[in-house]
């Protein structure tokens, strides 16, 4: 089995695509906080500040259109500043593990390059032909079909752990290494405001989205495994992923549409509490992530067994 | 030589949708001898192979490979199985050694030493550290056969093998399955539509047509059986016309040939000395009898026409 997975690692390193993806994951990741640095203003003073924000925050509460989501975002926010200059505790100085918190939405640049990679990984082989002598080896075609599965899992993670360690390493250049006990305020799951420890949540963040992005990584695989078309492949799961986002706004008022993996995928809604209903909590959503995952895996494994490799 | 079967074909079937396209096959192909595998475009060969490695399922029937179902047995039963199923399709964007580690790690106990021997084997030292993408269809040949070959099979597979070779190449390889199948006691199978190579190539030949075993012989009594040659027969060109009479005894019927005194007769081998025989009592000057033999070619289109 070690054998099958490192020469499925071998197929995934010798690509050039993988190389491109590699780079273009590091430079976004960098241009992303070097452009946060550049247009950052400081701050002289933090309860006038902090004054200023509560007053534009209820501005915008003020206003209809604001989407559900948005609206909870800036109740979230107008409760930790309230917080703040009430009990007189300074916003955190800047540091990487706040800015890695804040860029949540390079887990969404992994999902995407992950995508890209497990569409490929199956479909490939039966592009070029080159299936017909993977199978003629002493080795069931589960195991195959697995070793290329946790292949793909691999590179993912090893892509998050990119975007954490260059997203850390640019913000350690501007503001220090930071220091692993420094606390900060945030909504906890029953929506009160507790101080919490900041490189913890950013560790939770950045590990539970795995779970997110192996989804991503089964649906594609699954359909790539089952259509033998890598673009088709690509396609759909993008598709989903689009659309998928602007279902964590329904979600709110359809209740069924919870148990779709759409309004799960995003960790950091928990991080920041803005489940897309209230009932929703961490541990459902993780629960029916897995689920869709294991159903996915399960498809491509049961169409893969059987077919004939013409 | 060791002739213990290697495959058994034990009423092996394939059926897609309505069609058949194999049909109830039965035939064992022996430890130490080259196997070819003739039949016209369509005929179900390259289905057959398929079935041998796993790669589609068989609909009826089973196929057994050192005594181990392929369909129940799919690991014991490959582990012996080497090779090529239509194109050597491999990683192009692997290096050549890359391709082999690749094979060779799928396999146990294949060491550095067995790579690097199997490579000097093939000739392709030189480019072996490169992408294959800039190998020759001939070199992708080449390095297809040493993938088959890497861990010492009983049975190899060669779905047209000699696709891509350049003349000498041919001949090497014809040499080499010879010396696996002869030396080793290798069960080597090949499919080809070249006639005139698997002529020299094989032992023994089975022929295939729409799905079914028409006919599987040694190859030299599969050639002459029941074999009507063509006998050209050259004599003095006054004497022409008396020869296509004694023929004529012969109940034979003597054509004029090419040359102004060449005839050419439709009869046996065996009935040349008879013949011989005939002229020279009747002093009729021979100046030249010349059997041409049949090719496996001919007896293959001959046969593929009565079919039809």
């Amino acid at each position: 089995m070690i054998g099958l997975i490192s020469n499925e690692m071998m197929k995934i390193v010798n690509r050039k695509l993988t190389w491109i993806i590699l780079f273009l994951l590091i430079a976004i990741t960098a241009g992303s906080f070097v452009m946060n640095k550049l247009t950052e203003e400081p701050v002289s003073d933090w309860r006038a500040e902090q004054s200023e924000l509560i007053e534009r925050y209820q501005g915008q509460l003020e206003i209809d259109e604001l989407s559900p989501q948005m609206y909870a975002d800036t109740e979230n926010k107008l409760q930790i500043a309230n917080y703040r200059l009430e009990k007189d505790i300074a916003p955190v100085s800047e540091n990487p593990w706040s800015a890695l918190l804040r860029f949540s939405g390079l887990i969404e640049m992994v999902i995407i390059f992950a995508i890209v990679i497990a569409a490929d990984v199956v479909s490939r082989e039966y592009t070029s032909g080159t299936i017909k002598l993977l199978l003629i080896r002493p080795h069931s075609r589960a195991k195959i079909l697995f070793s290329k599965y946790i292949s793909v899992a691999v590179f993912a993670l090893c892509m998050l752990a990119i975007v954490f360690v260059t997203g850390y390493g640019v913000s350690a250049m501007f503001y220090g290494f930071g220091n692993l006990g420094t606390k900060d305020l945030f909504l906890n799951a029953g929506g009160e405001v507790t101080e919490m420890n900041v490189f913890l949540q950013t560790v939770k963040m950045y590990g539970l989205s795995f779970l997110p992005i192996l989804s991503y990584v089964t649906l594609s695989f699954a359909i790539s495994t089952i259509l033998r078309n890598s673009a088709l492949a690509v396609g759909i799961s993008l598709f989903i992923m689009i659309v998928g986002n602007s279902i964590i706004e329904a979600t709110s008022r359809i209740s069924w549409l919870k148990y779709l993996p759409f309004a799960n995928s995003d960790i950091s809604l928990y991080i920041f509490h803005l489940p897309a209903r209230p009932e929703m909590t961490l541990s459902f959503s993780l629960t029916v992530l897995a689920v869709y995952i294991a159903v996915f895996a399960g498809l491509s494994w049961m169409v893969f067994k059987k077919r004939d490799t013409a | 030589m060791n002739q213990q079967p290697i495959v058994q074909f034990k009423h092996t079937t394939k059926i897609i949708g309505r069609k058949t396209i194999v049909n109830d096959l039965n035939f064992d192909v022996l430890a130490g001898e080259v196997f070819g595998f003739l039949g016209p475009n369509g005929a179900g060969k390259t289905t057959t192979i398929r079935m041998m490695v796993g790669l589609i399922k068989i609909s009826r029937g089973d196929i057994l490979i050192n005594g181990h179902s392929i369909a129940s047995q799919f690991e014991q039963a490959i582990r012996h199985v080497g090779g090529i199923v239509e194109n050597p399709d491999l990683y192009k964007y692997l290096t050549g050694y890359q391709n082999l580690k690749h094979y060779a790690r799928m396999d146990s106990g294949i060491s550095k030493k067995r790579i690097n021997e199997i490579v000097e084997h093939v000739g392709l030292k030189e480019s072996i550290h490169n992408k294959v993408s800039s190998y020759s269809l001939g070199m992708r040949q080449r390095l297809g056969i040493a993938q088959a070959l890497l861990h010492r099979p009983s049975l190899l597979i060669l779905d047209e093998p000699t696709n891509g070779l350049d003349p000498a190449g041919i001949r090497k390889l014809r040499n080499n399955l010879k010396e696996l199948a002869h030396q080793e006691g290798v069960a080597v199978f090949v499919s080809s539509h070249l006639l005139s190579e698997m002529q020299l190539m094989c032992d023994k030949i089975a022929v295939l047509q729409k799905g079914k075993l028409v006919s599987i012989e040694n190859v030299q009594a599969f050639i002459s059986k029941d074999s009507i040659s063509r006998v050209y027969l050259e004599v003095e060109a006054s004497q022409t016309e008396l020869t296509k009479m004694l023929i004529a005894d012969l109940n034979k019927t003597a054509i004029a040939g090419n040359g102004p005194n060449e005839l050419w007769i439709q009869m046996n081998k065996d009935e040349v000395p008879e013949l011989n025989k005939l002229l020279l009592d009747n002093g009729i000057r021979v100046l030249s009898i010349h059997v041409q033999e049949r090719t496996l070619e001919d007896k293959f289109l001959e046969m593929m026409g009565e079919e039809k």
